[in-house]
């Protein structure tokens, strides 16, 4: 009796199982898979495009009859809801629960606080010390000293982040970035960024001075040894890259003429030129007033150190730091930096393109005294 | 006995330890911050032989694709087909500039060897290849060169994701262990730093890599896992990208899927055969990678390896002189490995289906046992006739196409009408999009 018990119970768990996978199948039966977005497209200014885009729908529909104050048109979104107003001006210390719609100029004053999304169809500006969800703006928009947006913010024209502001997801703009010393955000897009102390006076650096080191190396390379070059450790992969076992520092300037993978660290001498695309298994420090035609990847930290020009990308397992006088710029497409750790901008600084981290791309303040006194003064190439 | 039970005791750890690092560990997402910004000449492969069922779905999306014209040529691989292939490919063509088919009318049958030409004809740093029942989405181009910024990838996988689950029990079957290979096992060895396996469809090559490497090899029948140890072997490294889906056919008849699984694992046992001496002795792999990249060549080998175990187990309870030995231990040490064996492979589609948020497919896990026997069948079976051939030269298996069943316009971009002629040519460098309706600036 006991065992007929058991074998029913036995036959009843395993009959479960193939009832629960039967009715499955009978859900799925028939059908093909929806699990992907087949309109999805990467673009940098999502959230803002998305939010802009759904806005239209919204206000789309005929706003309420009340009003919350002359020449201010409510409509109902759900919860929430959105007034639609021509200029506006906030007092400081203001409070928002509502989305907000300006239909010409914004701006707030200090310390006020915005809950949901701002959009601004004119030029914007938030007061220092406020605290923000979201902003689109139309035109120019300027973030107060310590200014907080939760997410995102974006603008058509030229967006200055002022000092200490945190931004904890995505800046975007059309036309330029300016990223004060203590401003903070997770990435940063637009067709030119620039920290404070911006010098546009062409700096020259010499590509070619004496004692440069070869990779690959023609036949002396064994005369390399010296600058820390060892050539016995290089190899071909084939297809124009080179693998390097162990670390190559070369504190002579250098001059790689094809991608390079190096299974360790590497760091070069001032005024090296790197054609090629270069990986690093630990660290990379690229020496000051350097060209980097390639794009680098480091599985630890990257440094560039001042007056770096680069024109590909930059990828860091760890921290990242741009030097003062760092340029990335190339033509056709944008360039692009990422850090898993912090990024670090200093002053004169000018990144066509992006930067972003997983942590946080954070500005600093370089001294003035620095920024006069490092710049590469030699003439050449 | 004892080595059977072993080699299947590490599978299954391995199993185990993949799915629980693909839950554990965070994979690295460097490369996506950089899509749309790597943007190199492409070139995309199709080989196609009678596709005419699904030819206009791929080469739709492809067009529809967000890469700039400029820089992209889709290569369409008319493999002496006889149906409406030609036509279908011949009316892209006229339509889209970029397009440029290349009709093989003789030569070697297969796709290896359709690549291996029409590779030289192709322009593109990167190679990119799609199977012709394939549907990339607009995103997929981007994606997939993305990870070329890194010097040392020499190619880059994306991820396979059934669309016609619902045709079969087979078809919902397979999409769990698509789910399981992809999401957990794929996903799992790239982040812990092993190369991934290129899979020759939704992925990419570097052209100058795959030069170094000499091409395709015509004679392998899994040509992208050929491929794949070939770059390992010269220290380049095979890239994963999750995110880079795309929607394929999965046979939906026991038969069509046999024969697919006869053809991998052949070639991929020839892979074994041809490069574990090499492997074990490379120069630029560490020890756990020489070890990962056997264990994965190898795979095939865990199923006459459990069924060894079976009979194995049969005798032992069997015969008499099993009863010296103390009996109980010894069964219910080999059934509880058993036990522990089997459940590793539905542990890692567990994962997989968790990861995916797939938790109705999930429900169909115990019906995984069906595809489990036959899958060990199917292997067993292919296995016997390679070593036979192997042996006395005779009876290996050739290469074999993949039946289709979808009819044109089935696919899941189906009803999308095709740009007419003379569209405007689209650039899409732009990354940025324009405020109001939607256009890019």
């Amino acid at each position: 009796m006991a065992f007929l018990l058991f074998a029913l119970l036995f036959l009843g768990v395993l009959y479960l199982h193939f009832f629960f996978a039967h009715r499955a199948w009978r859900t799925i039966r028939g059908r093909q898979s929806l699990e992907l977005d087949m309109g999805y497209v990467r673009m940098e200014n999502y959230f803002s495009h998305s939010f802009r885009r759904k806005l239209k729908q919204w206000l789309d529909t005929p706003p309420m009859a009340q009003e919350a104050g002359p020449g201010v048109r409510v409509y109902d979104h759900g919860r929430e809801r959105i007034y639609v107003t021509g200029e506006v001006r906030y007092p400081a210390g203001r409070v928002e629960r509502e989305m907000v719609v300006s239909e010409g100029p914004f701006a707030c004053g200090p310390n006020c606080d915005f809950q949901n999304e701002v959009m601004v169809r004119g030029d914007g500006e938030v007061g220092e010390g406020s605290t923000l969800q979201a902003i689109a703006a139309d035109g120019t928009l300027r973030l107060g000293e310590g200014v907080t947006i939760r997410r995102w913010v974006d603008a058509a024209g030229k967006l200055t982040i002022e000092a200490d502001t945190t931004i904890y997801s995505r800046a975007t703009s059309r036309t330029a970035i300016a990223f004060l010393p203590g401003a903070s955000a997770q990435s940063l897009f637009a067709p030119e960024i620039v920290t404070e102390g911006r010098d546009d006076e062409p700096a020259e650096v010499s590509l070619w001075p004496s004692g440069v080191v070869l990779i690959p190396h023609n036949e002396d390379g064994t005369a390399q040894a010296e600058s820390g070059y060892d050539s016995a450790r290089l190899f071909s992969m084939g297809g124009g890259t080179y693998l390097y076992e162990g670390n190559l520092e070369v504190t002579a300037p250098l001059h790689v003429r094809a991608s390079l993978v190096v299974r360790g660290s590497f760091s070069c001498g001032g005024e090296s030129l790197l054609e090629g695309d270069l990986k690093a298994y630990g660290k990379i420090a690229i020496g000051q007033g350097s060209m980097v035609k390639g794009n680098l990847v480091a599985q630890g930290d990257l440094v560039l150190c001042p007056y770096v020009y680069f024109q590909g990308l930059l990828q860091a397992g760890g921290e990242m730091r741009i030097s003062r006088g760092g340029r990335g710029v190339r033509s056709g497409l944008p360039v692009a930096a990422h850090a898993t750790g912090v990024l670090t901008l200093e002053s004169n600084v000018v990144i066509y393109g992006k930067v972003s981290s997983a942590e946080r791309v954070l500005a600093v303040s370089t001294p003035m005294a620095w920024l006069q006194a490092g710049r590469p003064k030699a003439g050449g190439q | 006995m004892v080595l059977s039970m072993l080699l299947l005791g590490a599978y299954a750890l391995r199993h185990y330890y993949l799915g629980y690092t693909r839950m554990h560990l965070e994979h690295p997402r460097e490369m996506n911050e950089f899509v749309g910004f790597v943007m190199p000449r492409v070139t995309v492969l199709v080989p196609m032989h009678n596709e005419e069922k699904v030819a206009h779905d791929i080469l739709q999306a492809l067009v529809k694709c967000d890469y700039d014209w400029e820089l992209l040529e889709v290569i369409p691989i008319n493999d002496r087909s006889t149906d409406g292939t030609r036509g279908i490919v011949e009316d892209f063509a006229r339509r889209y500039p970029f397009v440029k088919p290349y009709h093989r009318t003789e030569g070697a049958g297969g796709k290896p060897a359709a690549l291996a030409e029409a590779s030289r004809l192709a322009t593109g740093e990167i190679f990119l290849l799609f199977d012709a029942d394939y549907v990339p989405g607009p995103a997929v181009l981007k994606m997939l060169t993305a990870p070329f910024a890194d010097p040392e990838v020499g190619a880059v996988m994306g991820r396979v994701v059934p669309h016609n689950i619902g045709d079969s029990v087979l078809s919902v079957l397979l999409s769990l262990e698509r789910c399981a290979g992809y999401q957990s096992a794929q996903q799992a060895r790239f982040n812990l730093g092993f190369t991934a396996q290129f899979g020759g469809t939704v992925g990419g090559v570097r052209a100058s890599a795959l030069r170094a490497v000499g091409g395709w090899n015509p004679e392998s029948l899994t040509e992208d896992t050929d491929l794949t140890m070939a770059l390992l072997l010269n220290g380049w490294r095979t890239a994963y990208v999750n995110r880079a889906e795309c929607y394929e056919e999965v046979p939906r008849s026991w038969a069509v899927r046999q024969r697919q699984l006869s053809r991998w694992v052949t070639g991929h046992t020839e892979c074994l055969h041809n490069y574990w001496p090499d492997l074990a002795q490379a120069r630029f792999l560490s020890r756990r990678e020489k070890i990962d990249a056997i264990f994965l060549l190898g795979m095939y080998l865990t199923a006459p390896l459990i069924v060894v175990g079976w009979v194995a187990s049969l005798v032992l309870f069997f015969i008499p002189s099993a009863h010296v030995v103390p009996v109980l231990p010894v069964a219910m040490l080999i059934i509880g490995y058993l036990l522990f064996s089997n459940q590793a492979t539905f542990f890692e589609i567990g994962v997989a289906a968790l990861l995916d948020g797939t938790r109705t497919r999930a429900l169909l896990m115990p019906l995984s046992l069906l595809n489990f026997f036959a899958n060990t069948g199917a292997i067993c079976s292919a296995l016997g006739r390679f070593y036979w051939h192997r042996v006395w030269g005779s009876g290996g298996d050739g290469w074999y196409k993949t039946h289709r069943t979808r009819q044109g316009g089935e696919g899941p971009d189906a009803g999308a009408a095709p740009e007419p002629a003379g569209a405007a040519r689209r650039s899409v460098r732009g990354l940025y999009y324009a405020d109001g309706g939607g256009e890019r600036g």
